[in-house]
């Protein structure tokens, strides 16, 4: 029987001296030392930086590798494993001058021949990388990554030993920040090559961050320790750094109370009060650069009616959901791309909410007491995302609009977006400090991931002139001219940019709330150190 | 009595291969794939993909190859967590599983049999009375109340125990509590009818009649007999114990067999699933063959049979 | 049966809480003046309180209407699931028990096998992979219910056919479905309306688990389970969101237990 299995005691009555124990214990947990014990929101699928398809995935990631460029504690695009970077006038030719002491952990100096096979690796379809796109930049990517070209065709060359050139098909001045992502990592080809898919697993991790890979127990913690050969490794702090894998963020914030956790991120809002007034230093608020959404699906009646589109739009109160029913600082966004993209103002102006204006218009396209419309809200299961689309329910309800929801998780709700198996679907952009990425879900060209098949020549001929001008202003500026006209439609209605809540424990120092919601451990330490 | 134990296993066995069969086609009929995302791959990577799983074949030939590899004990890679086997996954989470679904068992079935054997001794009695009735109040409280309950009194509010994790012995006080108390209510109830049932008997109302010690009395001639339809219960309530064992793990945070069920089945990981149903079902019917067994030999008359 | 039910306090104040529950869960929401998917945008996450007895959810719903309208929720599937599994458990058991000899062990070792099997595992796997639908849900937890009702109503058709007037009838000519009718069915009424009455905790407890395990109904539906997984997750700072379903979970499950315990006590004496 079950019971019989030799397994901890833990059901024998506490003796004095297990309770002692167990309280000596949980001293040796309140002092981290320098170790910090950091919830990070689930389980990573992978620790191969070409196979990564998760937020959470990226943090690990941003800790154990460093691409040529980097983001710092603020969020900002830095030199990473690169220390400079040059553009040529056309716009198309990117060269990268590597460090002169970059090394991977086992010793070895990281190269531009490094840089070269890993990016032919990401994009080489035996890969099977899901976020190859990030690079479809580059020149020759995509017949590459749709296995059209032979991975040699890619256009990135090592010119010598510390100096790598990369060439685009078109201008994309936001390739230094494109490149802070895991898919523009290097892996280390002596590694890989040798033990195959196991190369990632600890002890056969070879990296180049300013973290290795210690201990990987899956769905118990991710273990990092201080890499002594990063470049930087005089400046970080902290020995090692332990990731839980905390998918539940009540459970979490049990953790973090109990102290059994030092930094996590989110927690449930309905704590931020007591919060605020009880341990006011242990609170971060940070809006993230992203854009939560309802996409409208145009090829389906009645919401090829634009009139039924702007009257549902016209009856939502983003002020109301973000202040009253969110209620953790979610910047309100009537713009596609979020507010927080730096260096790009949007002109689209806010409009309503305005009930009469929704009624009318929905009186309009047929639809009164009588004949009310029906409208089936689909949304990713999740405690925050249902109170949103419970709130737009009841805000519809008051024009007459009956919403039937529905919820699935997260990949099977975007596998039905992408086949259009949907009326009304909320969505969402984590995206980066660039318009161009939001903008581009609105391109009748960009396929699936435009989940609502919105199409309009006006916007794609803007996006396309946008995206062959090299000069930057002049690009945002068509950019701007497409997002109006786009919006005009109302394909999408824009909601708010994410908040995420951040408890750190107030002697910890160097964690910054930034748009980017990175936090990278280099940067940690307690203070005092 | 060794024929009857090889037909209990055959039995087994075959449970097990429909159980395995009806889990894997169960996965595989659901629309969409484990490799949905928000994003369409391009097709020659989805085709790499595909290939690598061997989910290009035929279905009748996946299923076939998945039966090789069960009787070799490789239950396949898992679709989502790239990095790791069913294998791998599963020897990480089933300790645990075992930990805390093992000393619930363990903790239920001795407070059980005490507590029914108390009640029943003082039959009628006022002890009992309440005893009978805080039986019937904790079969009352499943573990998704007492679980969040006990961590917010334990846990956040007086900070005694850890609210997650699974690091030290300490970490699995609440959930074994939170799990064992309605099988500890159960298992009192049923003590209580089988040790009331034997004391009845004319031998033993004899023994006790001649002022033999109570305690002597229950040991020795009471509880060889009224533990019989107890022990039974012990397997069917190892199966009604995983589902309690799955809310249990989500609330404190276990990286358990159940976490990786519930996860592999929102997030269609097809192998992990199907292994985590496997290993469950193996235990479960492993739990039943090992209270058959304790039946038997409580039970002389079966052993003939 | 009224003996049982009614015979002693205890028993009385259970009969007494399941009617409350059962009437206040029909009837309540209609006199509620809230409606259960309303919001109230000036009391998100309030405490109880004259305007919301039982205070409101996270986005401002009166949540003492929607723990009545979950407790409507929770029964109809407790009930249907039930009956689902009379549908399978009454038949199966009576016609093993009427067939007898190879037949009846053929029937009876699936019943056993299945005992053995974790079958929760199946209802989840196929409630997460085919999407969150009541029917399937209270199907699905249906045919996993019936096998103590099997049993039992094979008990009793073994025993009832053997009964001289049945053999009487036989030799009357009457034929196989006249004397089931006749003579099995009502022999096996009390004890399979028992034994269902103690099927209804338990699919209450597996639909909240369920629900807790987040594959119940969907928004703005609710359920028991799904109140208690909210609750669950506010409870440090609105504990009102867990206490006021879990009280009423647990009062119900208290009840149907007492009940049950009657009831089959007085069957066994009535035998």
């Amino acid at each position: 029987m079950l019971f019989e299995f030799p397994r901890p005691a833990a059901c024998r009555p506490a003796g004095a001296r297990q309770i002692l124990a167990a309280l000596a214990a949980a001293l040796a947990l309140a002092a981290p030392g320098a170790e910090l014990r950091i919830g990070n929101g689930g389980e990573p699928l992978t620790l191969d930086p070409h196979r990564y398809n998760l937020n959470l995935e990226e943090k690990l990631l941003a800790d154990l590798f460093e691409g040529l460029t980097a983001l710092d504690a603020d969020g900002r695009v830095v030199p990473g494993a690169a220390e400079s970077w040059n553009v040529a006038e056309d716009g198309l030719v990117w060269t990268f001058r590597l460090r002169r002491n970059g090394r991977w952990s086992d010793g070895a100096p990281v190269t531009a021949a490094d840089f070269v096979y890993s990016f032919r690796r990401l994009l080489d379809p035996r890969t099977a990388a899901s976020l190859a796109h990030f690079l479809y930049a580059i020149d020759g990517a995509a017949a590459v990554n749709g296995g059209k070209a032979p991975p040699a065709n890619l256009g990135v060359r090592a010119v010598d030993a510390r100096t790598l050139e990369i060439r685009l098909a078109k201008p994309f001045p936001f390739l230094a920040e494109r490149l802070v992502y895991p898919t523009g990592y290097p892996v280390p080809k002596h590694v890989v090559e040798k033990l195959g898919d196991a190369w990632t697993k600890p002890g056969s991790m070879v990296s180049n961050g300013a973290f290795t890979l210690a201990d990987w127990q899956p769905q118990g913690f991710v273990r990092l320790a201080k890499n002594p050969r990063f470049h930087a490794a005089q400046t970080v702090r902290l020995q090692a750094v332990r990731y839980y894998p905390t998918a539940d963020r009540n459970a979490a914030y049990s953790r973090y109370r109990n102290g059994e956790l030092d930094i996590i991120g989110d927690f449930p809002p309905g704590e931020l009060d007591w919060l605020r007034r009880e341990l006011p230093d242990h609170v971060r608020l940070s809006p993230l650069l992203s854009i939560m959404y309802l996409v409208f699906n145009v090829a389906r009646p009645p919401f090829d009616d634009p009139r039924v589109r702007r009257a549902l739009a016209l009856a939502l109160d983003r002020q109301l959901i973000t202040s009253r029913v969110l209620e953790s600082g979610e910047v309100p966004s009537p713009s596609f791309v979020p507010p927080l993209v730096a260096g790009y103002q949007s002109a689209v102006r806010p409009e309503g909410p305005d009930r009469d204006i929704a009624r009318s218009l929905l009186a309009e396209a047929g639809y009164d007491a009588e004949n009310s419309l029906r409208v089936t809200l689909r949304y990713i299961a999740g405690a925050d995302s249902k109170k949103v689309q419970v709130a737009i329910a009841a805000l519809w309800k008051s024009i007459g609009v009956e919403t039937i929801l529905h919820h699935a998780e997260m990949n099977a709700h975007f596998a039905e977006l992408r086949q259009g198996n949907f009326e009304v679907a909320q969505a969402g952009w984590f995206g980066e400090n660039n318009p161009e990425q939001y903008l581009e879900l609105l391109m009748s060209t960009t396929g699936e991931v435009n989940y609502g098949r919105f199409a309009d020549a006006q916007v794609d001929a803007l996006m396309a002139r946008a995206k062959e001008t090299a000069q930057l202003d002049a690009r945002l500026a068509l950019l701007q001219q497409a997002e109006v006209q786009a919006l005009a439609l109302n394909p999408v209605v824009p909601l708010y940019s994410v908040t995420i809540r951040s408890l750190v424990r107030p002697d910890i120092d160097g964690w910054r709330a930034n748009p980017r919601n990175i936090h990278p451990a280099r940067y940690l330490g307690l203070s005092g150190d | 009595m060794t024929r009857y134990l090889l037909r209990r296993l055959a039995f087994a066995l075959i449970t097990l291969w429909v159980v395995v069969t009806v889990a894997f086609f169960l996965a595989r009929a659901v629309p969409g794939g484990p490799f949905d995302g928000q994003r369409r791959l391009p097709p020659a990577v989805e085709a790499n993909l595909r290939a690598a799983y061997h989910l290009d074949e035929p279905l009748l030939g996946q299923y076939v190859r998945y039966l090789g590899m069960l009787s070799r004990g490789d239950l396949g890679p898992s679709f989502r967590q790239k990095d790791f086997s069913v294998n791998e996954l599963i020897a990480q989470g089933l300790p645990i599983s075992l930990a805390v679904g093992g000393s619930a068992l363990a903790l239920a079935l001795s407070l059980g049999v005490v507590g029914g054997t108390f009640a029943a001794l003082a039959r009628n009695r006022p002890r009992d009375r309440l005893l009978v009735v805080v039986a019937t109040l904790g079969l009352a409280f499943p573990p998704i109340i007492v679980g969040p309950v006990l961590v917010l009194v334990f846990a956040v509010l007086l900070g005694w125990l850890p609210a997650g994790g699974y690091d030290s012995a300490k970490h699995y006080v609440l959930p074994v509590a939170a799990l064992s108390l309605p099988y500890a209510a159960a298992f009192t109830r049923l003590a209580r009818g089988s040790v009331a049932e034997v004391l009845a008997r004319p031998h033993v109302r004899t023994a006790r009649a001649k002022g033999l010690a109570p305690w002597r009395l229950v040991v020795r001639h009471v509880l060889p007999s009224a533990l019989v339809p107890v022990i039974s219960f012990a397997g069917p309530a190892a199966a009604a114990l995983l589902a309690g064992s799955m809310v249990i793990e989500e609330v404190f945070s276990l990286p358990g067999l159940g976490r990786y069920f519930v996860q592999g089945a929102l997030n269609r990981d097809y192998t992990l699933v199907t292994g985590a149903v496997v290993v469950y079902a193996a235990l479960v019917l492993a739990c039943n063959l090992l209270a058959d067994l304790c039946h038997m030999r409580l039970e002389p008359r079966l052993r003939r049979g | 049966m009224a003996e049982a039910l009614l015979g002693s306090a205890l028993a009385r104040i259970c009969c007494g809480v399941l009617a409350a529950v059962a009437l206040s869960a029909v009837f309540g929401p209609w006199f509620s003046p809230w409606e259960f998917d309303a919001i109230d945008w000036d009391a998100i996450d309030a405490a109880p309180s004259a305007a919301h007895w039982f205070g409101t959810d996270g986005v401002g719903r009166d949540l003492l209407v929607r723990t009545l309208s979950g407790a409507r929720v929770s029964i109809v599937i407790a009930v249907s699931a039930t009956a689902v599994s009379c549908l399978i458990g009454i038949p199966w058991g009576a016609v093993a028990g009427y067939l007898g000899g190879h037949a009846d062990q053929a029937m009876m070792r699936v019943v056993d096998g299945l005992y053995a099997l974790p079958f929760i595992l199946l209802v989840i796997l196929l409630v997460a992979l085919f999407g969150r639908n009541i029917f399937l849900l209270f199907i699905a937890l249906g045919a996993v219910s019936w096998l103590d009702l099997a049993r039992i109503v094979r008990g009793q058709t073994l025993a009832a056919k053997n009964e001289a007037y049945v053999d009487a009838a036989r030799a009357l000519g009457v034929g196989t479905i006249g004397i089931v009718l006749r003579h099995i069915v009502p022999n096996v009424r009390g004890p399979a309306l028992v034994y269902a009455t103690l099927t209804v905790p338990g699919v209450i407890i597996a639909e909240s688990f369920i629900s807790f395990l987040g594959l119940g109904v969907q928004e703005p539906q609710t359920s028991w389970g799904v109140l208690i997984a909210d609750g669950s997750r506010e409870m440090h700072s609105s504990p009102w969101q867990l206490i006021f379903p879990a009280c009423l979970l647990a009062a119900t499950l208290f009840a149907f237990n007492v009940l049950g315990d009657r009831l089959r006590d007085a069957l066994d004496a009535g035998r």
